[in-house]
């Protein structure tokens, strides 16, 4: 039993870098409507930057930012130049899909070819773990979960307080509507790639941190994960996302106490694959975004 | 020389008949299919641990250990890989749109890696198997004499297929599943339960797989978890679309100048730094190469044909109609 709460507590530092990704995959897909494959590239991306610059002997928060601001415009490159011209013309959801599979290509192997598929081991240390009741935390973890909470909220005052949190809510609803009464929607997409960028990356360090390797190829197998808690939490609802990477997060780690560690991804892919079967709609039902 | 241009056409026909399978699915039926690679997967070992014999090597554990005859080794895998795919379509496809079916498919290939890295008796594990017989048996033959009756073996394999899915795009039956393709609503308002076609054609293009994989071990003589990383299946994907999907003809193009052209391409062009970077610059190509097409050419380098009676029948609908036109991949 106590191994099982000390689980828990490990699920929700996995929770709570699923759930920045997942909200961002949320954000980006509540306003564009479609999936995109290379996010687990862009995840990648953002903490290879943060390690190089890490590296460098900037500081860790710092170097996390500058992943951050690097995936962001990536983001927004990959939006201008790939994905705006193909939903310009109103292309099928398959196309924009096999267009997010070629960027992924790119990403990662431009990755490959700038930090060679060589693994490299990037941790940080803040202290000895401790204990709080019967779950234990190192001061990371805690790092982590707090970064996780306080931008999820950061960015839940945007969405419901500020003009821009209006116009991406508008645009999310009805993008044609929203576009009539004068939002500039393009802008609103711009800023929501950024956004998605930002906390992929930081979701992307968290994720290294706890697994302590990184390789070009880290971000694209979590990306099926953070998929199933997107979909799980009902696709294109931010809101949703952070509940659905609760759920999975506990799931994955918990269920990996009762089967051997070998096969923990699949677990976790296991889990996301029975979810999509049985409740495709998302945990929360109610009106889904997208279909 | 000869062994370098045999060995490619080899390997170029290996990937043909999976591109050619996946056609049917993606090009004829519009199923989105993002883990074909693992179909070829299971050909595969299926193909090998059903002829290789018990194990001999110390340490070395897979099931079955066969010594039955190699077709009927690739015959075998090719069947398992229809029936497995049986299964992922009865829970799968008909249930999910199409980017849950990717996500859905993507993560199943993540599960069999894994399954398959981390178990040691069903296939050995990470190291995989090796020493697969040669279909001449104990025929004591050249590695260029070998690649030359591999070359007739899948050439001819290849040429079925490849009938195969011409006699299917000319029938009834290729006809309705390219109306399920389209639009699913109006030929189910035509009293045809789209799910019977899908069914098949999955089944057939993963029958076609199979066998490929089967073909793929007995030509090279081994394989292991490393040869059907997620990776390949979108390759594949991408030189169908590069190719033409929904033809045959740019399927095959697609196989051979995709895949096979640019890994030769690549295995020469300059190498600065790291050799290992070549396969990622291929990557790379593949990647730009595929956007661009979808971008200014989404039929492929040669599109779907349109057959006679569509132009003199239907054919002036589609002219008044342009958005009948599948102008999109």
């Amino acid at each position: 039993m106590a191994r099982l709460i000390e689980a828990v507590g490990f699920g929700l530092v996995t929770a709570s870098i699923l759930a920045l990704a997942a909200v961002a995959v949320s954000l980006q897909v509540s306003v564009t409507n479609f999936i995109n494959f290379a996010y687990g590239d862009f995840l990648t991306f953002g903490a290879y930057i943060a390690w190089t610059t890490a590296q460098h002997g900037v500081n860790i928060f710092l170097a996390v930012l500058l992943g951050g601001v690097a995936t962001g415009l990536l983001g927004i490159a990959a939006n201008v130049f790939i994905f705006r011209p193909f939903m310009r013309r109103r292309v099928r959801t398959v196309t924009l899909l096999i267009a997010g599979v070629g960027l992924s290509f790119i990403v990662q192997n431009g990755i490959t070819l700038i930090w060679s598929t060589e693994p490299v081991r990037f941790n940080v240390t803040l202290g000895n773990s401790f204990n709080i009741g019967p779950l234990v935390f190192t001061p990371g973890d805690l790092l982590m979960i707090g970064a996780a909470v306080g931008l999820l909220a950061l960015l839940h005052v945007m969405l419901s307080y500020t003009r821009f949190g209006k116009s991406l809510r508008a645009t999310s609803n009805n993008i044609d509507l929203a576009q009539a009464c004068g939002i500039d929607s393009d802008r609103v997409i711009t800023i929501t790639w950024f956004l998605a960028g930002l906390l992929t990356a930081v979701a992307g360090v968290g994720l290294v941190l706890q697994e302590g390797t990184l390789d070009p190829t880290t971000g694209f197998v979590e990306l099926f994960i953070i998929f199933g808690a997107v979909i799980l939490g009902g696709i294109g609802k931010p809101y949703g996302a952070m509940l659905g990477a609760l759920v999975v997060g506990v799931l994955t780690e918990v269920s990996g106490m009762y089967v051997n560690s070998a096969y923990k991804t699949s677990i976790a892919f296991a889990v996301v694959i029975i979810l999509l079967l049985f409740r495709p709609q998302g945990l929360f039902a109610g009106s889904s975004k997208t279909s | 020389m000869l062994f370098f241009f045999t060995d490619l056409l080899v390997l170029g026909c290996i990937n043909a008949i999976m591109v050619v399978g996946l056609n049917l699915h993606y090009g004829y039926a519009g199923l989105l299919n993002f883990a074909f690679y693992m179909y070829v997967a299971i050909g595969a070992y299926i193909a090998a641990v059903t002829t290789m014999g018990s194990p001999t090597f110390p340490g070395v554990t897979y099931i079955f250990g066969w010594t039955l005859p190699w077709w009927v080794g690739l015959i075998l895998g090719g069947l398992v890989a229809a029936a497995v795919s049986v299964v992922i379509f009865a829970f799968t496809v008909r249930r999910l749109r199409s980017d849950y079916l990717a996500i859905v498919t993507v993560s199943a290939a993540f599960i069999m890696l894994n399954v398959v890295n981390s178990f040691t008796p069903l296939f050995d594990g990470g190291t995989g198997l090796f020493n697969v017989p040669p279909i001449t048996g104990n025929l004591s033959i050249s590695s260029e004499g070998y690649s030359l009756v591999m070359l007739a073996v899948t050439a001819v394999i290849l040429a079925l297929f490849v009938w195969v899915s011409q006699r299917i795009f000319r029938s009834p039956f290729g006809r309705l599943l390219r109306g399920i393709r389209e639009d699913e609503a109006v030929t189910t308002a035509f009293g045809h339960a789209s799910w019977r076609p899908q069914l098949w054609i999955f089944v057939i293009g993963s029958f076609m797989a199979g066998i490929a994989g089967g073909l793929f071990v007995l030509y090279i003589s081994a394989w292991n978890p490393g040869a059907f990383l997620p990776i390949e299946s979108f390759f594949l994907l991408s030189s169908l679309i590069i190719g033409g999907s929904g033809n045959y003809w740019g399927a095959m193009l697609g196989a051979f100048v995709v895949i096979e052209g640019l890994a030769e391409l690549s295995r020469y062009s300059p190498t600065f730094g790291n050799p290992a970077d070549a396969g990622a610059i291929r990557a790379i190509v593949i990647g730009v190469a595929l956007i661009l097409v979808l971008r200014y050419r989404p039929e492929g380098l040669i599109p779907e044909r349109w057959l006679r009676w569509y132009r003199v029948g239907a054919g002036n609908v589609v002219r008044r109609f342009p958005a009948l036109r599948r102008n999109v991949p």
